[in-house]
């Protein structure tokens, strides 16, 4: 049985660029050494072929130079269209098999091929010697930094989870009851005949209750620790903790526009047309994507993040002009398998944030229109410049 | 002695008859109202307040025990380049619609077009847009367009009525039938080529152009003239002297854009300029550019050829040239005729006239002062109105002897607009094959076997050339709405040609225009490129240095001879500033305009002079028939020449949809074809008294300022002697001003405007810009009456002097943004407050309706919303929504950066406040700081005059800082000490003649 494992390049750019994030780990035969050469020669191949596992745009390659002979892979690979045209029957039968996709020609020498192919039967290894080792000891490391920083995340989230369901509701109801005992008791049974008793309990669980009223009616309209099912089951903690995907890779218009945005299909497809299984779900969850473009509807996600019409709230403000975290009012999204809003978002949680947070007022030319409190920064009368003190907490800079 | 100014003349006989101070502010009416309004609340009783309070109560109750509603984000299955939602994309286009010529910029927000943008790239309309250009968007999301292509008013599919069409041509073809086409004037060259692509497939079809404002009169005495038939470039920039003959070429004469760029060129006394060009304006009625020109003179329609030929006459006689006597005329005009002289070459006579004869004679004028090869230029032609009258009348004729055998009417509707209905629907009825290529419900659709809808020009793909070397190209912004068709796609479908305009334009751009730009590598860069401009001007030129004739004016010279002197009652014909023809009469913003002169919104009416209302014994709103024909409500206005009466063109829409329907009378049906020339104006009309009134919705005594120093005003003379001539009140009040609280402190930006009242014509375009940006609701007549108007800015109109012939100033108001605010102090619950940029803010979920503030404004800006207008509120009975605007279709007009208002609210300007934080976003992004001007609100973007600047106060070099400097600024009713962040320039009149 061979099990595909993904792994992820760390290097973010080079992962666009290529276009490529994953290859398959194949427990094959060891037979001929080749060079890191290959390896690098192989990222062309590896946007259309498998070595083995699901065919993507062609066929793929495992066991190829049992199907052909070499001197035909040679031909194939430097001009395909050439071949199919001359009229090799298997040439025609793979054209046509794949959708009549010609392989573009690579200007490959023999040697360069024989290479690719010992790479592909030695399952996508380069050969043992090549290898660089990373040392043992700083592998370690690196695995106990992770394990703590993964447990510090599993705690937070914890203590979400424990806030979320945290509910007044049963206090509010005991405290009800105690209430109604106790002046059932004052005008009716009579057993306690000390009737300041009465006036504080009375007196305290009026407070209790008042106090869980003006709570929860304060929450009416705000979706704190709200955590929709969505129609994917789409887990961040797989790819921006796990696989550390940059936050901004799928919500790409959070520095240019008010929207972070929700990724287009055609982004999911950047990686899983590629990646077609998951370690959690298998194939069930990844498949929707497929299905959305093959049927031409959108994925219809569930918005958690939810403000009133009448705020207007800027991504870009905040995460380019502000260099605020993502995390900082999303919380730590990538713990999350289904995402929940941790903060309120309210008017007072906002202004709040606006009173504390600085702006980027020495970094930033814009703010060098403000000479008088630059004067005071210099001066040292104030310590730093918040939000607040350049209009951050005025109505029309959410209100308009 | 101060001028005595006054908004209507209720205002004056109020002030002047009445004891003010035992006389509440406010006219007659609004007492009256105010005492109904009051009974109607006293009787409302204990049941009734028991039901509302109820109804309070059970409704707070169901809202907060609902559920949150799940809301979806649904991203883009592939997302489009350049699409980012959130973020406006700018697409630059042509607006041109038979009328006036726009280039411009579609902002596309999410896919949906929201509102419309001058092209600065242009030089032509240089970024400046007009009423109907900003109000152009609105039209596209109306469910009077037709949706489906009909054949026999029956809905159907494309492929049906092609074959149809196409059989029953193909049956024209062979018998050797004639199909007509019959379009307005055809600025675009790839329609044109278009147009003979059908023609060539069909020999003996024929093309007629007919303009509803026609400039036929023009064509004919330049073909007269100079042997060619055209109209000029006129560059009223370069004219010390203008003298106007009722051309309103700020309003609609040709390309008033345009003129409004070069007439308020050398009018600005901005930047160190110190001259100004002298205007001279001859009219009956009172047009927009005759109430801005330094010197109105009032005539009769039939004295105009007399006083042109007076002039032309006194200008021969200065030129050494033999003069023949002519009739004298009924004003003196030698001095005019001295001065012109005095400015030879340097000067400009136009005429709106539609007389042939005294088109000559104006040519003769400006032939001989030499102004030919500097304020007109012959070498570039104006492409608006190519249409002649008589095209169209030969065309109806041969109509009604049954020798045209196919009609394809295109962008027209002659039903609604031409002269003689009957004639044309006599017609159109012997035709076998009429089909119609309307965009919108229009009257003559409804006569035509086939509706093959067009798109909306926002959909469309075209070009124009507006002048000759000055083209521009139209890209849609948005994939049809309807399953309609461009007109360009079914006349090629028909022909037999491939049916894909874009491709055909596309290729018409690469291969006709490519050779005649420089710089391009290839033509797709080319085209690319002229794309994204959307402008193209080569240098190309028209023959020079025409010969031309004189002796043909002076024939017209001697035909006015015999020209007699008639008393009767005489009507003009004209077309205002919103509606304008009635094409865009389904236009809710359009028809809630008010008009720049009388200020009257949703009617046309007649107007007439005070002298001749005494004498007819005639008041404002009673009903009056015309020559039998129409009737409609009076409306006494100021500065009428005493026998003339106005009604404008453009109302009365029978078939247009919703809004339109109903409202006003149309005037077409007046006019006269006089040996094939449509007449404007007509002679001996009769005014029939007949029972009752009709009210009319008149912004006009709302908002009065009480005759404060509001308005300030200096002559030129003045002006150069002392440049804070007629404001020296600014310098009075300054030390008087004193505040118990400290004075607030604005670091790094301090939001101001300045508007110039010098250059501010009254053109309305900015009203419009405002409500298509800010969301500003329509509330439709009965609102209006009840001065509930919600327009954000208005243009104040103020008259001066003598009641028969006043003087006119206009003014812009908008909120002031006082730093002193009355409104922000009288807030019970802080939801208008002062930012630290100076704005005056306005929360409007804070709002509780308590309209204490609204009281409290000197200014009357605040606006409350009644009912709610738009559709925003939750509840359904608070909507009041007469005019259709809280359809599906209409709402996605609506901007997404500006909050729809509910029922219950204040709202008022606020300086664009979406804009500015837009662009300090864009600054603060690229690590800079703003530049002037880079902020411009709605208001400020749309004026072709450009008479709002604004800007930073607290950076000393920008325009806005320099001009709250100049001796001429000064604020409303500043010696209240509300310190505003709107500053005027005072109006400067040149009457140094």
């Amino acid at each position: 049985m061979m099990i595909p494992i993904v792994t992820l390049s760390g290097n973010f750019k080079s992962l666009i660029a290529c276009s490529i994030i994953a290859f398959f780990v194949l427990s094959g035969v060891q037979t001929k050494a080749q060079t890191p050469e290959a390896e690098k020669n192989f990222q062309a191949c590896k946007v259309c072929h498998n070595i083995s596992g699901p065919k993507l745009i062609g066929p793929s390659l495992s066991g190829i130079l049992e199907r052909r002979d070499k001197a035909w892979i040679y031909k194939f690979v430097r001009n395909s269209t050439e071949v199919v045209q001359s009229g090799d029957a298997y040439a025609v039968k793979i054209f046509e098999e794949n959708n009549k996709i010609p392989m573009p020609p690579h200007n490959l020498t023999d040697a360069q091929i024989d290479d690719i192919l010992a790479f592909i039967n030695n399952g996508g290894k380069v050969a043992a010697e090549y290898i660089v080792a990373v040392p043992e000891n700083e592998a370690e490391k690196l695995e106990k930094e992770m394990v703590a920083e993964r447990e510090l995340l599993a705690e937070k989230q914890a203590d979400m989870k424990r806030d979320a369901n945290r509910s007044f509701g049963t206090t509010f109801y005991i405290t009800l009851a105690i209430l109604l005992i106790v002046l059932i008791d004052l005008f009716g049974t009579k057993i306690i005949k000390a009737k300041f008793v009465h006036t504080t309990v009375i007196l305290i669980s009026l407070f209790v209750i008042g106090e869980i009223m003006y709570k929860e009616a304060a929450a009416l309209g705000r979706q704190q620790y709200y955590q929709p099912d969505q129609p994917i089951w789409f887990s961040h903690k797989v790819h921006a903790d796990q696989n550390k995907i940059d936050c901004l890779y799928c919500h790409s218009t959070a520095e240019e526009s008010k929207y972070a945005g929700v990724p287009p299909t055609n982004v999911c497809l950047n990686c899983h047309s590629v990646v077609r299984q998951g370690k959690i779900t298998g194939t069930t969850e990844i498949a929707k994507i497929y299905q959305a473009i093959e049927t031409g509807k959108p994925v219809e996600w569930i918005k958690v993040h939810n403000l009133p019409d009448h705020v207007f709230f800027s991504h870009a403000q905040h995460v380019k002009a502000g260099k605020l975290a993502c995390a900082q009012c999303h919380g730590d999204v990538n713990t999350m398998n289904v995402v929940m809003q941790v903060n309120d978002l309210s008017m007072g949680w906002c202004i709040d944030c606006h009173r504390k947070t600085e702006v980027q007022f020495a970094d930033n030319t814009f703010y060098q229109a403000y000479k008088e409190l630059h004067e005071k920064v210099k001066s040292g009368e104030i310590k730093k410049v918040t939000a607040d003190m350049v209009g951050g907490t005025d109505c029309m800079k959410c209100h308009y | 002695m101060e001028k005595k100014y006054f908004k209507s003349l209720d205002e004056l006989t109020i002030d002047f008859q009445k004891d003010n101070s035992n006389q509440p502010a406010g006219d007659k009416q609004s007492l009256l109202e105010m005492q109904q309004e009051v009974t109607s609340l006293s009787s409302a009783t204990r049941r009734d307040f028991l039901k509302v309070f109820g109804f309070t109560v059970a409704s707070a109750a169901i809202v907060s025990s609902c559920e949150q509603p799940v809301r979806k984000a649904i991203p883009f299955l592939i997302q489009p380049e350049n699409l980012v939602p959130g973020v406006a994309n700018y697409y630059a286009s042509t607006f041109f619609d038979g009328i006036d010529y726009c280039s411009i910029l579609i902002k596309v927000r999410d896919g949906r077009p929201i509102k419309i943008e001058g092209n600065s790239l242009s030089s032509v309309t240089a970024g400046g847009t007009n009423a109907r250009t900003q109000a152009s968007v609105l039209s596209l999301y109306d469910n009077a367009r037709y949706k489906n292509p009909m054949a026999k008013g029956v809905e159907t599919s494309w492929e049906d009525v092609d074959q149809q069409i196409q059989n029953q041509l193909s049956a024209i073809k062979t018998k050797g039938g004639k199909v007509a086409i019959v379009s307005p004037t055809i600025i675009s060259p790839a329609t044109q080529a278009v147009i003979n692509e059908f023609i060539a497939a069909y020999p003996g079809s024929f093309h007629v152009q007919y303009d509803t404002l026609s400039a036929s009169s023009i064509l004919k005495a330049n073909e007269k003239f100079f042997g060619k038939a055209f109209v000029p470039a006129y560059h009223f920039e370069k004219a010390e002297t203008i003298v106007s003959f009722n051309a309103d070429f700020l309003g609609n004469w040709l390309s008033p854009i345009e003129y409004t760029k070069q007439y308020v060129k050398n009018r600005k006394l901005t930047e160190g300029q110190r001259t100004m060009s002298h205007h001279v304006h001859f009219e009956g009625g009172v047009s927009l550019t005759g109430s801005n020109a330094d010197k109105r003179i009032q005539i009769r329609p039939s004295e105009e050829k007399i006083v042109i030929a007076n002039l032309y006459a006194e200008i021969k006689k200065l030129a050494g040239l033999s003069s023949i006597d002519v009739l004298a005329g009924p004003v003196d005009v030698k001095e005019l005729a001295k001065q012109l002289w005095a400015k030879k070459s340097k000067s400009l006579v136009v005429t709106g006239s539609d007389d042939t004869e005294s088109q000559l004679m104006v040519n003769g004028i400006n032939q001989l002062l030499e102004n030919y090869g500097s304020t007109i230029d012959t070498a570039v032609h104006l492409k608006i109105r190519k249409g002649t009258d008589d095209q169209m009348e030969l065309f109806v004729k041969e109509l009604n002897a049954g020798n045209i055998d196919g009609v394809i009417l295109y962008d027209v509707n002659p039903v609604y607009d031409y002269p003689q209905k009957d004639l044309l629907t006599n017609g159109l009825s012997k035709v076998g094959l009429s089909i119609s290529t309307s965009v919108m419900n229009d009257e003559t659709a409804l006569l035509c076997g086939f509706i093959c809808p067009d798109n909306h020009y926002l959909e469309s793909w075209n070009d124009a050339e507006i002048k000759t070397g000055f083209y521009s190209l139209a890209q849609p912004a948005i994939r049809p709405i309807f399953k309609t068709r461009q007109a360009q796609e079914s006349l090629l479908k028909w022909a037999g040609k491939p049916a894909d305009f874009r491709i055909y334009l596309q290729n018409y751009w690469e291969t006709i225009q490519y050779p005649k730009s420089t710089g391009y590598l290839s033509s797709t860069a080319f085209w690319n490129a002229k794309l994204h401009d959307g402008v193209f001007e080569s240098s190309e030129k028209e023959v020079v240095n025409l010969p031309f004739t004189i002796t043909t004016a002076d024939a017209a010279l001697t035909n006015t001879k015999n020209a007699t002197k008639t008393d009767s009652i005489e009507l003009v014909l004209y077309v205002n500033t919103s509606v304008g023809t009635g094409k865009h009469a389904n236009n809710p913003w359009l028809q809630e305009l008010p008009d720049p002169i009388s200020k009257i919104t949703w009617d046309n009416y007649i107007a007439l002079s005070p002298k001749l209302a005494e004498q007819l014994g005639l008041e404002d709103e009673q009903l009056v028939k015309i020559n039998n024909q129409i009737t409609l409500p009076v409306a006494i206005q100021p500065g009428q020449e005493k026998n003339t009466v106005s009604v404008a063109l453009g109302y009365g829409r029978e078939n247009a949809g919703i809004p339109s329907n109903g409202v006003g009378q149309n005037a077409y049906h007046l006019m006269k074809v006089v040996s094939g020339e449509k007449k404007y104006w007509l002679n001996e009309v009769s005014l029939e008294k007949v029972g009752g009134t009709y009210p009319i919705a008149r912004t006009q005594t709302h908002h009065s300022m009480e005759g404060r120093a509001i308005v300030r005003e200096t002559s030129l003379e003045e002006y150069l002697t002392d440049p804070s001539a007629g404001n020296e009140l600014h310098k009075e009040i300054q030390p008087h001003l004193k505040s118990l609280y400290e004075q607030r402190k604005f670091d790094g930006l301090h939001w101001a405007m300045s508007i110039d009242l010098n250059v501010c014509t009254g053109c309305n375009a900015c009203v419009i810009a405002c409500s298509a940006e800010n969301n500003v609701p329509v509330v439709g007549k009965d609102q209006v009456m009840m001065r509930r108007e919600m327009h954000w800015i208005r243009i104040d109109r103020y008259y001066s002097g003598d009641t028969d012939n006043p003087e006119f100033v206009r003014q812009p108001v908008m909120c002031q943004h006082c730093d002193n605010a009355p409104c922000e102090n009288v807030c019970p619950v802080a939801a208008t407050t002062h930012s630290n940029e100076g704005l005056n803010q306005m929360a409007y979920n804070r709002c509780i309706g308590t309209r204490y503030c609204n009281n409290n404004c000197p200014y009357k800006v605040r606006r409350f919303n009644f009912f709610d207008y738009t559709g925003a509120d939750v509840f359904q009975g608070n909507k009041k929504d007469e005019v259709q605007m809280t359809t599906d279709l209409r709402r996605l007009v609506l901007n997404p950066d500006v909050t729809v208002r509910a029922k219950g609210v204040i709202e008022k300007c606020s300086f664009c406040v979406q804009r500015i934080q837009e662009k300090k976003l864009v600054a603060k992004t690229e690590n800079r700081q703003l530049f002037d001007g880079e902020i411009k609100p709605a208001c400020a973007q749309s004026c072709p005059a450009e008479a709002i600047v604004f800007g930073n106060l607290n950076d000393v070099h920008s325009k806005v800082a320099i001009n709250f400097e100049s001796e001429r600024n000064y604020h409303l009713l500043e010696e209240l000490h509300t310190l505003p962040s709107v500053g005027y320039l005072t109006k400067v009149k040149n009457t140094i003649a």
